[in-house]
């Protein structure tokens, strides 16, 4: 095991190398860590044996000028860059090139219903790169507010990060809101998917409709299409059939398909109002 | 160029380009774009004052020399110049503080684009259309196309004032035959998809035939799946229907969605013959 003087070095030499690959924030969590917090079958060193840390990168959501665009389909086809994945690898190889140890990137798509390996959500809480919010518990970094999370999952034992001594939701202006009119802006305007209330300026209880939620804002991909395709599979009036096929809401169903990285979701409202790291979006 | 950008920044803007992948970098006056409402720069970002353009990706010496079709046909990518576009947008928020937008590579609906990157090409000095269609660079001709609107007032570049096309021996060809290489190719009264002539040394398209090059420029992607889908729906026989779906076309039309962002197009056959889109370097 490295001294705590070469761990530093270790650790930070780290990050760099995944901040230089793009990724906005890198944190560092135990994978003991994980051991209460998630069921068996889900953590790091079922994943990988021997696993002793998870590093974390975390990437930049759209640009603020994407935001802007008053036309909303733009943020519907390009969410954002994926360059936390890049990070991750970078970092994989780094760790197995100049210190020999193992390192695999954490799965995080869902293998069976919305349910991944791994959770990116909680690997981030535990890096103290961001907390849950009530904005459809989206983890927010108290810098930037959204941002995207890829995790490694390695034997190198790291020393972790601590994590937030905050959470980053509530922020003072939403505290004050539902201080003085009983909501917040992610509540006040996603009252169908989002419910929370607060208590002396933190959380006290917070819950989503997933179901509702995952259908709206992700109006394109794998769930449109396949809505799609079963009604189109059922029709039995070729002409009908034909319409739906050639339609335009299949055809962008196909085509989210293939761009599926880009088109992450269709629904960011919870988000466009929030304001914690708004001070990122505002440019010139 | 305004006070708020530091002198240079073009220029410092243009080696990012450069150093991320691209080949050629230009910037447009966002005033400039002749577009119906809905389609300039200004309806994407309000306040845009440019659009960065970068150019590259293009199929390599090798790509062209290839002897089998399948190579460009699955491997033409324009994926590069897009990460590059991303960068550039992310660069200018953080260096220079000014909103920047990734022009997403998806059509608003239909094959109508959000900016159509060729003009964008045009106005920012890095390419002309052909007689063939694409915009063409006249150092490296045929390159992929990735555009950056953005509030900041860089120094623009101007049109170019000469074009790429026609190159020196598609005039002597014209002289002599009363055709060129890609009207020869694909001629629209021979069942192909371009018409046109050298007007004093000009290139003059007097048709082009969209839709059928749509067709065979995409013959796997989205509309190849929709068009068996369909076919396999209205087939009553089963045997035939388990053929549809197992057969080569609609296997190849499945790897073309997933590879999206790979797999651009199927023909190339006006720009493989022309002199001016490819350099015709003699590697060993």
């Amino acid at each position: 095991m490295a001294t705590p003087k070469e761990a530093a070095t270790l650790e930070a030499t780290i990050k760099a190398v995944g901040l230089a690959a793009g990724a906005r924030v890198v944190g560092i969590a135990s994978a003991d860590a994980f051991r209460d917090r998630v069921p068996e079958g889900f953590r790091p060193d079922e994943i990988l044996p021997g696993a002793r840390s998870v590093v974390v990168a975390g990437g930049d959501g759209p640009t603020a000028g994407a935001w802007r665009c008053p036309d909303h389909r733009v943020m519907e086809i390009t969410g954002y860059d994926l360059r936390e994945n890049v990070a991750v690898h970078a970092m994989c190889d780094h760790i197995e090139r100049a210190h020999g140890h193992h390192a695999i990137q954490a799965p995080s798509l869902p293998v069976h219903g919305h349910a991944p390996p791994m959770s990116m959500m909680l690997a981030a809480e535990l890096a103290g790169l961001g907390s849950r919010s009530l904005a459809a518990h989206i983890i927010l970094n108290p810098e930037y507010g959204l941002l995207y999370y890829a995790a490694l999952i390695t034997t190198l034992p790291l020393v972790p990060d601590p994590p937030l001594d905050r959470p980053a939701c509530l922020h003072p202006g939403c505290a004050a809101m539902y201080k003085r009119i009983g909501t917040t802006p992610c509540l006040r305007v996603c009252p169908a998917c989002l419910s929370g209330t607060v208590k002396d300026g933190v959380i006290e209880t917070s819950t989503y409709d997933r179901e509702r939620c995952h259908s709206r804002a992700q109006t394109y991909g794998i769930g449109s299409f396949q809505k799609a395709l079963y009604e189109i599979v059922n029709e039995d009036d070729p002409d009908r059939r034909r319409t739906m096929i050639y339609g335009d809401f299949f055809t962008k169903s196909v085509e989210a398909l293939g761009f599926y990285r880009d088109s992450i979701a269709q629904c960011f409202e919870c988000m466009r109002v929030c304001p914690v790291g708004r001070k990122h979006r505002k440019l010139r | 160029m305004s006070d708020d950008l530091p002198p240079g920044a073009a220029a410092v803007l243009k080696s990012a380009a450069f150093k991320a992948g691209a080949v050629v970098c230009g910037i447009a006056d966002a005033a400039a774009f002749d577009a119906p409402a809905g389609q300039r720069p200004a309806d994407l970002l309000p306040g845009a004052r440019s659009v960065v353009v970068v150019g590259g990706a293009q199929p390599r010496v090798g790509d062209w020399a290839a002897t089998s079709r399948a190579v460009l046909e699955t491997m033409g990518t324009t994926e590069r110049i897009q990460s590059v576009g991303r960068r550039l947008a992310q660069l200018i928020e953080s260096e220079y503080g000014y909103y920047a937008l990734f022009v997403p590579p998806g059509t608003v609906s239909g094959d109508r684009p959000f900016l159509s990157l060729m003009r964008a090409a045009e106005l920012a000095g890095v390419g002309t259309r052909s007689l063939a269609g694409p915009v063409l660079n006249r150092e490296h001709g045929f390159l992929y196309w990735s555009a950056v609107i953005t509030t900041a007032p860089f120094e623009t570049d101007q049109p170019e004032v000469e074009s790429a096309c026609p190159a020196e021996p598609c005039r002597e060809m014209w002289a002599r035959q009363g055709t060129t290489p890609c009207l020869e190719v694909c001629p629209a009264s021979r069942g192909g998809c371009l018409e046109g002539r050298l007007e004093n040394g000009r290139a003059v398209r007097t048709f082009y035939d969209a839709p059928r090059c749509h067709t065979r420029v995409h013959t796997h992607w989205i509309g190849g799946f929709q068009k068996v889908l369909e076919e396999t729906l209205n087939e009553p026989d089963k045997d035939k229907r388990k053929m549809l779906l197992y057969g080569d076309f609609f296997t190849r039309t499945l790897w073309a969605v997933t590879y999206s962002s790979t797999n651009i197009a199927q023909c190339f056959e006006c720009m493989r013959v022309c002199p001016a889109a490819h350099p015709r370097k003699e590697l060993r």
